[in-house]
């Protein structure tokens, strides 16, 4: 049976199908020393036998097929991008143009710390900011991505209970805590408790209460949390946590929310990751690179990702930064160098442009947006927590399911509108979950016309469904059989 | 604020639809005395111009490879990025979408991801490869959990001779599990094979890494057959371009292959973003971490791209998934599946070849230089190490000041090893380059130079 994934029809051929033997679309410099005899200097046994095939193209060619792909695809440049818990905000072209300055994109690692001031300068300062915004008082950007920052925190919290003579066995997070808090805290040597939410969509204190003993490590939560509500009862919280002795861990995948507004070290929070490239402008690279910064209260500072930028006014050694990389009680590393560095030249070019009340204004109108948009959807899906919002809120496509339209359906019709979708399924506690976040940088009219399709969609749901479960059909392939995907799987082309 | 298109006036009218009086109430659930005091001290707001002098003052105040000449590698390696390679990577279809969660509208992404795993596939000679890890570090670290987990045991062995921040990134990961880590000792720069048979049982995993940190070739199959008869899982971890010359992780039984893909098409970068790899035997598909792409069809039976077998993951699978990564190093796997395509089968290979030519001839040339010798006699692809007769910090220093870098003190990371250098070759040195290096040494070392 011939398997139409390999030769059936298809909107742009993979590169191995446009390959033409003899091609090549660079051109390296002559060799201008004698070239080695690779059995010779490599021996024989250590060889090859044929070269790896990759594919021959020329540079037109190249650039033909990326550009034919990147056409296919959704982009936050084009049109509103509301994936609830992503902030998908506009990414600045000043900062790409920043980090792509030859003085920042040419350092190497191992460069000594005199020779690379602006570098070590720039992390520590991103630390120091990042420290501000927050309330917290040491930030590492070591950290790659949100997860990573997680599991350097968690980490953290387990040396720090160590230490206080036991690291303990338990880690409290709420069912609308996103899949990699209790992945990551697993991955600490933690077992995951999970709390349910309270009728308001917040922690029930009393639950957390009778949850919490001498065997919590740490309480971890994101705040407003992923239904996109403020724990207002984040005093009581911290006290239940800290009387057992626990700490208080903050996801700040949410931050943009509290920009400028709240600080999550004021709120009683002991340590938290950032994520830079959701709060901070830099962009998602299509699933990365991220960074994902951590920062600790001064309790947990020894045990901060090795290597510790740090800065010395009076030049003592001749210059003002370097790396301290004598920390007997840190966790260690988690990235390879030092971070993603060029992610972190966005993030602290983006908090410059934008200072301090420019920062509270992104969480302002990330704030405005969000309800705004609540209130017009209000009526044509059901709201399962009422009530005002911060960054983003969670509706639910349940009465569309009575019509035989889920949440999948939902969004895949608002791509044949020329929207991106919501976060759809999560947070699991609502069931048909439309997860929305609009971020500050839409402006009225887009949020306008994000409703109008909405109320559009909802009324196919109930008038002619099939033309929301048939979507979407105005996308470069039509709805994908996932189940075929998982079945037959095909994950990589060809024989290899 | 150039970057929110609410005025003041949107602002009232949007607040008047919500039905509150102002933006501070929709802050209500913030307890009020968090709210109040707050007065952030960060600076700017700067404007662009004022933004750009600034940056680019921190930027001139970072000596780069292209102001030196630097031997500088280490696992981190300045090739030649292709214009193309930074073309595709800027278009905003690319970089300013997310994950792709909605696969009909983020075909671009999928199909250039599924394209990075098959080319991953083809340098590793392994049938499967998942969608990027965050560094070649981590992707070791994770292969060995991954181990860990396929053969239910509690003990890795790692090389010695595996770099130091890939071995120290496995460490943390394991930290808070009872593994046992043994280092494997080396002899003559290599993974010491009368050794290992003595650490063999129980252990999960072998964690070599080939070409080693000192940029020689490990003896891949001899420590293949120890890790068959012992059930044993080999994790190799490589050098990507290597592997337009070497023989690829299969067929030396690698049950799974990692490894930085930073030398396809990232600059050096200050060391990030980088680009962690991951592909192993198929029959390991289910338990890989991170994202997969796979092939399907749509409702008209054309082709299309999905992330498939998402329960392993942390959205579905939660504590119980095979990893806690989610975001990963898309975008930075495009420029690599570019880079590749770009270079094709014959430029990959002549690109490996150069830099094995100009690293053997380097070797050759610095050798020859009175007080300095090679440490190592085996094999090596991309890099050495010497022995200088003096300590290799003050060698550093010396040449620094005529603007060569000879490469990295092996003395930072292995005891005993105060006057090695690691030096580096790529593409880009000249025989000018190589030459001026082995000059400088002799300057810096003989007995009638600046010493
Ligand atoms: C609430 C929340 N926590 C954690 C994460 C994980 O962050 P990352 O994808 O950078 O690892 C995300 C993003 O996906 C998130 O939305």
């Amino acid at each position: 049976m011939s398997d139409p994934r390999k030769n059936g029809q298809t909107v742009e051929p993979t590169v191995f199908e446009l390959s033409h033997p003899g091609r090549s679309g660079y051109r390296l410099p002559a060799l201008d020393v004698p070239p080695a005899d690779l059995a010779e200097v490599l021996g024989a046994s250590n060889l090859r036998s044929t070269p790896p095939e990759l594919p021959e193209l020329s540079e037109p060619e190249v650039v033909r097929h990326f550009t034919r792909l990147a056409e296919m695809n959704f982009h936050v440049d084009r049109a509103m991008y509301p994936l609830g818990s992503c902030t998908m905000k506009y990414n600045p072209r000043i900062n790409e143009e920043m980090a792509g300055l030859p003085g920042f994109t040419g350092v190497h690692p191992e460069t000594t710390a005199a020779e690379c001031q602006g570098a070590i300068s720039l992390i520590y300062n991103l630390g120091r900011m990042l420290a501000e915004i927050s309330g917290m008082d040491h930030v590492s950007i070591q950290p790659p991505a949100g997860a990573s920052g997680e599991l350097a925190g968690m980490l953290m919290v387990r040396a720090y209970q160590a230490d206080q003579g036991n690291p303990r066995s338990k880690v409290i997070v709420p069912d609308t805590a996103h899949g990699t808090n209790p992945a990551s805290l697993t991955l600490a040597g933690y077992e995951a408790v999970e709390i349910p939410s309270g009728p308001d969509g917040r922690i029930d204190v009393q639950v957390l209460a009778a949850a919490v003993d001498e065997e919590t490590a740490a309480f971890m939560i994101t705040n407003p949390n992923t239904l996109g509500v403020f724990e207002s009862r984040i005093a009581d919280i911290a006290e239940i946590v800290h009387g057992v002795g626990g700490l208080l861990y903050l996801d700040g995948a949410n931050l943009n929310a509290s920009l400028g507004v709240v600080r999550p070290g004021d709120a009683g929070f002991d340590v938290m990751h950032f994520n830079l490239h959701k709060t901070f402008a830099t962009p998602h690279g299509g699933g990365g690179p991220g960074s994902g910064p951590v920062g600790v209260k001064s309790l947990l500072a020894d045990y901060l990702p090795c290597p510790v930028a740090r800065r010395d006014e009076r030049k003592a050694l001749g210059f003002e930064y370097d790396f301290d990389y004598d920390r007997p009680k840190s966790i260690g590393k988690v990235h390879a160098v030092y971070g993603n560095f060029l992610v972190a030249v966005k993030a602290y070019a983006y908090i410059l442009t934008l200072g301090p009340q420019g920062l509270r204004r992104v969480a302002e109108n990330a704030v405005l947006n969000a309800n705004y948009l609540q209130k017009k959807l209000e009526p044509f899906f059901e709201l399962p927590f009422p009530g005002l919002c911060q960054h983003e809120f969670v509706l639910s496509a349940s009465r569309q399911k009575e019509q035989g339209v889920r949440a999948l359906d939902v969004a895949k019709r608002l791509l044949d509108y020329g929207l991106h979708s919501p976060t759809v399924y999560f947070p699991l506690v609502v069931k048909e979950a439309l997860m929305i976040e609009p971020t500050e940088t839409e402006s009225r009219a887009s949020l306008d016309r994000f409703v109008d399709v909405m109320k559009a969609i909802a009324e196919e749901s109930a008038s002619s469904p099939e033309l929301v479960t048939g979507a979407p059909t105005g996308t470069p392939v039509s709805r994908l059989d996932e189940s075929l995907a998982a079945k037959e799987l095909d994950v990589a082309w060809g024989k290899t | 604020m150039p970057y929110v298109p609410n005025t003041d006036r949107d602002r009232e009218e949007m607040l008047r639809e919500i039905g509150v009086g102002s933006v501070e109430e929709l802050f209500a659930a913030v307890p009020k005395g968090l709210r109040e005091s707050v007065e952030l001290d960060v600076p700017g707001p700067l404007s662009e111009a004022e933004l750009v002098r600034h940056m680019k003052r921190l930027a001139s105040m970072n000596r780069t490879t292209d102001d030196v000449v630097s031997f500088l590698g280490g696992g981190v390696y300045d090739h030649t990025v292709p214009a193309v390679v930074r073309y595709v990577m800027g278009m905003p279809q690319f970089y300013t979408a997310y994950t792709p969660y909605q696969a009909e509208a983020s075909q671009g992404t999928l199909q250039s991801i599924y394209e990075f795993q098959s080319l991953i596939c083809r340098l590793t000679g392994l049938g499967v490869a998942n969608a990027s890890m965050y560094d070649g570090a981590s992707a070791a670290a994770e292969a060995c959990l991954m181990a860990l987990a396929i053969t239910r045991r509690n003990k890795i062995l790692v090389a010695g001779t595996a770099g130091p921040s890939l071995r120290a990134v496995v460490a943390t990961y394991l930290e808070a599990s009872d593994i046992e880590i043994v280092e494997l000792p080396e002899t003559c720069g290599v993974t010491d094979v009368s050794a290992v048979d003595a650490h063999l049982e129980g252990a999960a995993v072998l964690l070599v890494q080939h070409p080693n940190f000192f940029g020689l070739l490990e003896p891949v199959d001899e420590l293949s057959v120890k890790c068959a008869d012992a059930g044993v899982l080999l994790v190799a971890s490589v050098d990507p371009l290597s592997l337009a010359v070497l023989k690829p992780p299969s067929d030396y039984g690698a049950a799974i292959a990692v490894g930085e893909g930073q030398s396809l098409g990232s600059p050096v970068g200050y060391g990030g973003p980088l680009l962690g790899f991951m592909a192993a035997d198929k029959k390991y598909l289910r338990r890989m971490p991170g994202r997969i792409i796979g092939a399907t069809t749509d409702t008209m039976g054309r082709r299309g791209f999905v992330m498939t077998l998402q329960t392993r993951e942390q959205h579905i699978r939660r504590a119980k998934a095979t990893s806690n990564i989610c975001t990963n190093e898309g975008l930075v796997a495009l420029g690599a599946a570019v880079h590749l395509s770009l270079l094709g089968k014959n430029g990959f290979r002549e690109l490996a070849l150069q830099v094995t030519s100009k690293a053997h001839y380097a070797a050759l040339a610095l050798s020859a230089v009175a007080g300095v010798d090679l440490r190592f006699e085996g094999p090596f692809f991309r890099e050495f190490v010497i022995d200088l007769s003096v300590p290799a910090r003050r060698v550093k220093e010396e040449l620094g000041r005529v603007g060569i870098w000879p490469g990295i003190s092996c003395g930072c990371y292995y005891d005993g090893m105060e006057n090695s250098l690691l030096v580096s070759v790529t593409e880009r040195h000249t025989r000018e380059d190589i030459d001026s290096l082995a000059s400088g040494l002799e300057a810096v070392i003989s007995p009638g130079g600046s010493s």
